[in-house]
């Protein structure tokens, strides 16, 4: 099992009310798991998946990557974790503005695992988005679709077991969309494995076997583990 | 391991640079002001070092004790007769009066100082001829024959002529020759001085004779100058007996006092940089908030980003106290301290014209840092940190 949440809950004060982003959630995806999460917006999908992700604590509840507890672990294991083993894809682009395309998909590396040689990769998979020629340009100088193409190609740069992914699809033309739906089917074959949320109700047909959930204040619901 | 903690030392290193020449106009801007900041302060700490230094330097000349007749609380002449009081004071190598007074020049406005004494009287005076740029010093029997300071040089334009005259009290001039002047590197003491004669001083001033304005007393062991101050003293109650050591401390205290007060109005511009610095590093704006946010996401620690920053602020305050401090030599050994001159030299019209040869003390170097580079890293790497150990789930849902 590559991601366990037990009886997971985050609650957010919003305007004196209590919100409750995840309700007691249990889930269990192994290794190469396709899982579309649905729900609309407010339900919780990101909350899940910062909790996932270790970008934000549980107030109950526990978080099993590979069998370890993300807030068991120092600050530096657990960004080695998300660093290694998770590749986020944003709501939004989040791209470094002042950085060329190119220095932003090797962000991650900035690690020593020899950035020299991953500038080859981040061409391929810049190619495999269809950005090959947008490596020395600027976010700027991008589209909002096309800046969400390099997120995602990013998101892949450490070859990690996991990609969270929130709401990939969002601002992408009809047939980029397929192209990055393909290109995500071609990584879960290769045993990646995908957590996706999205409002998207169509996104969960184009991936075989994938589990579907739904999502609605805080509590998941669907199939079980 | 090592090595691999090296490149990320190396990549984060990078990442810094490029971080500041992406936002080089601010990086540029923070750095001039900050090296402007640590000019002034350098300058100064040079200068004052510098102009403590010569005074000790020349001061070490001067006599062990000279003594004053006071009157009312205000010096008058003293009788040459107060010598043979002396006397019997054992330790006493010898006492040389001297005539020491002021010359106002109502033509150039300015205020020339007068020395009249009988130089090879004094212990080393055989040894004053090496303070001279040019000349001799003038012996007793030499009526008429002067040494000059530089800034009399200039003033009274002795480079084209070698005579000028002076007014008595009763409006009468009086001539002299100049047979010598003072090097610059004794600017400090010597730049506004005309040394004479005794009896030429006495001419000059119409003092009577057996008078002079101050007696010169040299010991023969300096340790026990203290020991014969208390000694004069008693013997002669309605004289003032300045020690040496007296005379350099208050040198010390009146540019310490000078430096004191330039410091602290610039101690107030380097709270003002401080603030400001504060103010640009504390308010991280949404983009820069958002950096950190999607460098966390990425997988960088904490201590990573905080890294950067402290890469960041190192380099900028490193650079603006290489540059700093070099503008601060340059000013002060180029430039005689042109910015500080009026404050520290006072605010005489001849002043001198300075070559001073600066020294930073260790001690001074880690003031400067204490109050420059560590305030600046302080600014920039607290607000970072803030930022960094909140949750970075901010950058996932937008």
């Amino acid at each position: 099992m590559i991601i366990e949440c037990k009886n997971l809950t985050k609650s957010y004060a919003v305007e004196n009310t209590m919100v409750h982003a995840a309700d007691t959630v249990n889930l269990s995806v192994n290794k190469g798991d396709f899982l579309v999460i649905l729900g609309h917006s407010g339900s919780g999908k990101t909350t899940l998946l910062s909790l996932i992700g270790g970008l934000t604590s549980p107030d109950k509840g526990q978080v099993f990557i590979d069998g370890v507890e993300n807030w068991q672990q120092s600050d530096r294991a657990l960004s080695t974790m998300r660093n290694s083993k998770i590749g986020f894809i944003f709501q939004f682009a989040s791209l470094i503005p002042t950085l060329s395309i190119m220095e932003n998909i090797l962000l991650p590396l900035s690690f020593g695992e020899n950035p020299a040689g991953s500038r080859d990769l981040a061409l391929d998979i810049l190619d495999q988005v269809g950005l090959a020629d947008k490596g020395k340009a600027f976010p700027s100088q991008l589209s909002g679709g096309q800046q969400r193409r390099v997120a995602i190609a990013r998101s892949f740069i450490n070859c990690p077991d996991i990609i969270l992914a929130d709401e990939p699809t969002g601002d992408l033309d009809e047939e980029t969309e397929r192209d990055i739906l393909a290109l995500f089917r071609r990584y879960n074959e290769q045993g990646t494995t995908f957590v996706v949320v999205t409002h998207n109700s169509d996104l969960a047909a184009t991936q075989k076997d994938a589990r579907v959930f739904s999502m609605r204040q805080g509590v998941l619901s669907g199939q079980a583990a | 391991m090592a090595p691999r903690n090296l490149e990320k030392q190396l990549n984060i290193l990078d990442y810094a640079l490029s971080s500041l020449w992406r936002r080089r106009m601010k990086s540029l801007s923070v750095l001039l002001v900050f090296a402007a900041v640590i000019f002034l302060l350098a300058s100064f700490q040079m200068v004052t070092q510098a102009l403590t230094d010569k005074a000790s330097q020349v001061l070490a000349y001067t006599p062990e004790i000279t003594l004053q007749k006071m009157s009312a609380g205000r010096q008058e002449a003293i009788p040459l007769a107060y010598r043979d009081r002396l006397a019997g004071i054992f330790g006493i190598r010898r006492v040389v009066p001297r005539i020491w007074g002021y010359y106002f020049d109502e033509v150039r406005l300015a205020n020339y100082t007068v020395m009249g004494m009988d130089v090879r009287e004094m212990p080393e005076g055989d040894r004053l001829d090496t303070a001279l740029a040019k000349g001799t010093i003038p012996g007793p029997e030499e009526q008429g024959r002067v040494v000059v300071g530089q800034s009399i040089v200039k003033a009274l334009n002795l480079d084209e002529r070698n005579t000028f005259s002076l007014f008595r009290p009763d409006l009468s001039l009086k001539t002299f020759t100049v047979s010598g002047a003072f090097s610059r590197d004794t600017d400090i003491m010597t730049n506004d001085l005309i040394v004479m004669s005794l009896a030429d001083a006495r001419d000059l001033y119409e003092i009577p004779a057996g008078l002079v304005t101050d007696l010169c007393v040299y010991v023969a062991n300096p340790k026990e100058i203290g020991t014969i101050a208390r000694k004069i003293s008693a013997i002669l109650p309605g004289v003032r007996v300045l020690t040496r050591p007296q005379i350099q401390k208050t040198y010390q205290v009146v540019f310490g006092w000078r430096s004191g007060f330039g410091s602290i109005c610039l101690l107030a511009a380097l709270a003002s940089f401080v603030i400001l610095a504060w103010d640009k590093a504390s308010g991280l704006s949404p983009e820069e908030r958002r950096e950190i946010s999607i460098l966390k996401v990425l997988g960088w620690e904490t201590s990573d980003i905080l890294a950067v920053r402290f890469w960041e602020s190192v380099i900028v305050s490193g650079l603006a106290c290489i540059v700093g401090m070099t503008a601060a030599y340059i000013h002060v050994v180029y430039f005689a301290a042109f910015l500080f001159r009026p404050v520290l030299m006072g605010w005489s019209v001849l002043r001198p014209d300075l070559h001073l040869v600066p020294r930073m003390a260790v001690g001074n170097i880690l003031l400067i840092l204490a109050f420059t580079v560590v305030p600046y890293l302080a600014a920039t790497v607290i607000p970072a940190w803030r930022s960094a150990t909140v949750p970075a789930d901010s950058a996932l849902g937008g």
